[in-house]
């Protein structure tokens, strides 16, 4: 109970950091751009050829949703291609940086996840985004009849909430992963020297020098070692053994869960947001929403094979290191704090684009 | 033991989960508001280039969402309940020189402070939401042999596309002078290819996205 207390203060600390930080100067320029579509989501502004791809692609389903909009009036037939164009949106458009499925898949890089259960977080983001863009329409429009800036100002709220949770979550995972990997590091080292202290060996004539030169070179690869290594999932491998009691303690936080996914699926998407009220003005908000929620889907899907490849790449780097316990235990503590520095990036990467974009 | 292989090993499997956790955050935004341009541009009695004028058509989803909580239903949104929005608007683009980038002898030139009046915004019967500005340059100058005029958004929030119809108009423009559209595409000629090097190598920043998909004005005077 008292450490659960203490936890959730911290958490709080580090909400409260998060916020502080969300109410940079970076976020206030957020007003300051023409035109905006509230979302708080922006130009990256680089291209390239896959990304170049992307845009059209987003842009001329943009303008196939808008025709089969209009062409819902002179028939039904047309909610099918609105569906589809839409999933194919959310498809493509979970490659830009309005989403949070970065923060999913390092989130479940960082935290021990299941593939099963990051899809799963996956789903629920997407579906939460999708969700909010309705609510927040729907409610703007039919209830209080609000004015573009009003809703603008209302995203942008959500936005500054997404951003902010998921710098908190980060920097959570940072202070645990960091506590981990130095237990590992601690475990490592008390490894090595019980293998070079072991009295069995200490008679056989070729011991002390192996013993000396393993310990040396350790010594000099340890530091590299930690700094390096990747993702892992210790428990994918079969053979390991949890020697890190903070592994063991983790397991599966309904409560991190339900914090990543509101985090990362809190903040509407301008897209979205259009469509709603342009299908709102031409009287089919339900073709609107029936539209959002492909697009959800198809971000989940996107998001859902990111969260595959991280998974997939965390076994591929854990088979890799292979090893005795203590090194894999190690490898995969430092590979959890640097995908916990990640999330702390994505969340400030978030509220960049959020600042410098719309 | 050796410690190193593994860890050497480890090393290409650590990039590419990184990489793959990144590239979301690295790939661009697409555009979300699409604006057809029509531009005038002025000259000053004594042949100088001294107004840019734009008059912006939005597209009919960004001209939904402006119109919202406007105007009463089935009426259209005047410039007088659109005068808060076109004020933010005109705000925002001054800290950012209006998307507008006028180089005449290879300098930018600088436009003065907009003044309430000089810009509005409306829907049009057809429901699409205009935006008009006028923009004064600070220090009329002179054509020279040719200038340019380029409309984007450098991040490509907003995609800028001249009106296929009307692009551009010359307003008082000295005997001679026309204008023609460079469109992103690969210019043909060599002349145009020249044209284009010692106009755009200034205009070039880095790897802006909205600059490069950008269409460009290049007014040539005799």
């Amino acid at each position: 109970m008292i450490r659960f207390d203490a936890k959730r203060r911290a958490a709080a600390a580090l909400f409260a950091a998060g916020l502080a930080l969300a109410a940079s100067p970076a976020f206030a320029q957020l007003k300051q751009r023409p035109f905006m579509v509230g979302g708080g989501e922006g130009g990256g502004g680089e291209g390239g050829g896959i990304t170049g791809w992307l845009i059209e692609m987003q842009s001329q389903l943009t303008r196939l949703i808008a025709a089969d909009v209009h062409a819902l009036h002179s028939g039904p037939a047309a909610i099918w291609g609105l569906i589809g164009f839409g999933f194919a949106y959310g498809v493509f458009h979970a490659a830009g940086p309005g989403h949070g499925k970065a923060v999913i898949a390092s989130y479940m890089m960082a935290s021990d996840r299941a593939l099963k259960r990051g899809i799963v977080l996956a789903f629920l983001a997407a579906a939460l985004q999708g969700a909010v863009a309705v609510a927040l329409v729907g409610v703007a429009v039919l209830i209080f009849n609000a004015t573009a800036p009003q809703m603008n100002a209302a995203a942008n709220w959500l936005a500054l909430a997404s951003c902010s949770g998921v710098i908190a979550i980060g920097l959570w995972l940072t202070v645990t992963k960091g506590r981990a990997l130095l237990v590992a590091l601690r475990a490592r080292f008390a490894h090595r020297a019980a293998l070079a202290a072991t009295p069995v060996f200490t008679d056989a004539p070729w011991r002390p020098a192996a013993g000396s030169g393993a310990a040396v070179a350790f010594r000099a690869g340890s530091p590299d070692g930690a700094a390096v290594s990747t993702v892992d999932d210790p428990a994918a491998c079969g053979h390991l053994h949890a020697l890190d009691p903070t592994a063991l303690e983790a397991g599966f936080s309904w409560r991190g869960a339900v914090a990543t996914v509101l985090a990362a699926g809190s903040r509407p998407c301008s897209g979205a947001i259009l469509v709603l009220v342009f299908a709102l003005a031409q009287g089919l908000f339900a073709a609107g929403i029936a539209a959002v929620a492909a697009m959800s889907f198809g971000v989940a899907l996107t998001t859902g094979a990111l969260a595959f490849a991280a998974v997939f790449a965390k076994r591929l780097a854990m088979r890799m290191a292979g090893g005795d316990d203590s090194r894999v235990a190690l490898a995969a503590r430092g590979v959890e704090f640097l995908a916990a520095l990640l999330v702390v990036a994505f969340g400030l990467a978030l509220l960049l684009v959020a600042g410098s974009g719309a | 033991m050796n410690f190193a292989t593994p860890v050497r090993r480890l090393v290409p499997a650590l990039l590419f989960a990184t990489t793959l956790a990144f590239v979301p955050v690295v790939a661009a935004a697409h555009p979300h508001v699409w604006v057809t341009v029509r531009s005038k541009i002025g000259f000053s009695p004594d042949g100088k280039v001294a107004s840019v004028t734009h008059d912006w058509v939005f597209d009919e989803m960004y001209s939904s969402f402006a119109t919202q909580g406007l105007a009463k239903p089935g009426e259209l949104a005047t410039r007088d309940l659109f005068a808060p929005l076109a004020r933010q608007n005109a705000g925002g683009l001054a800290e950012i020189g209006y998307f507008t980038t006028l180089k005449i002898g290879g300098k930018t030139a600088e436009f003065g402070p907009v003044q309430d009046g000089d810009y509005w915004m409306e829907e049009r019967p057809d429901h699409h939401v205009a935006f008009h500005v006028d923009l004064h340059l600070k220090t009329p100058t002179a054509p020279g042999q040719y200038f340019s005029l380029l409309v984007a958004d450098p991040e490509y929030f907003i995609d800028y596309e001249y009106d296929d119809n009307d692009p551009i108009t010359l307003v008082s423009a000295p005997p001679g002078c026309s204008a023609s559209i460079a469109r992103p595409k690969p210019l043909e000629g060599q002349d145009k290819a020249k044209l284009t090097e010692s106009f755009f190598s200034g205009l070039a920043i880095g790897a802006n996205f909205g600059f490069k998909m950008a269409s460009r004005v290049i007014v040539a005077c005799p």
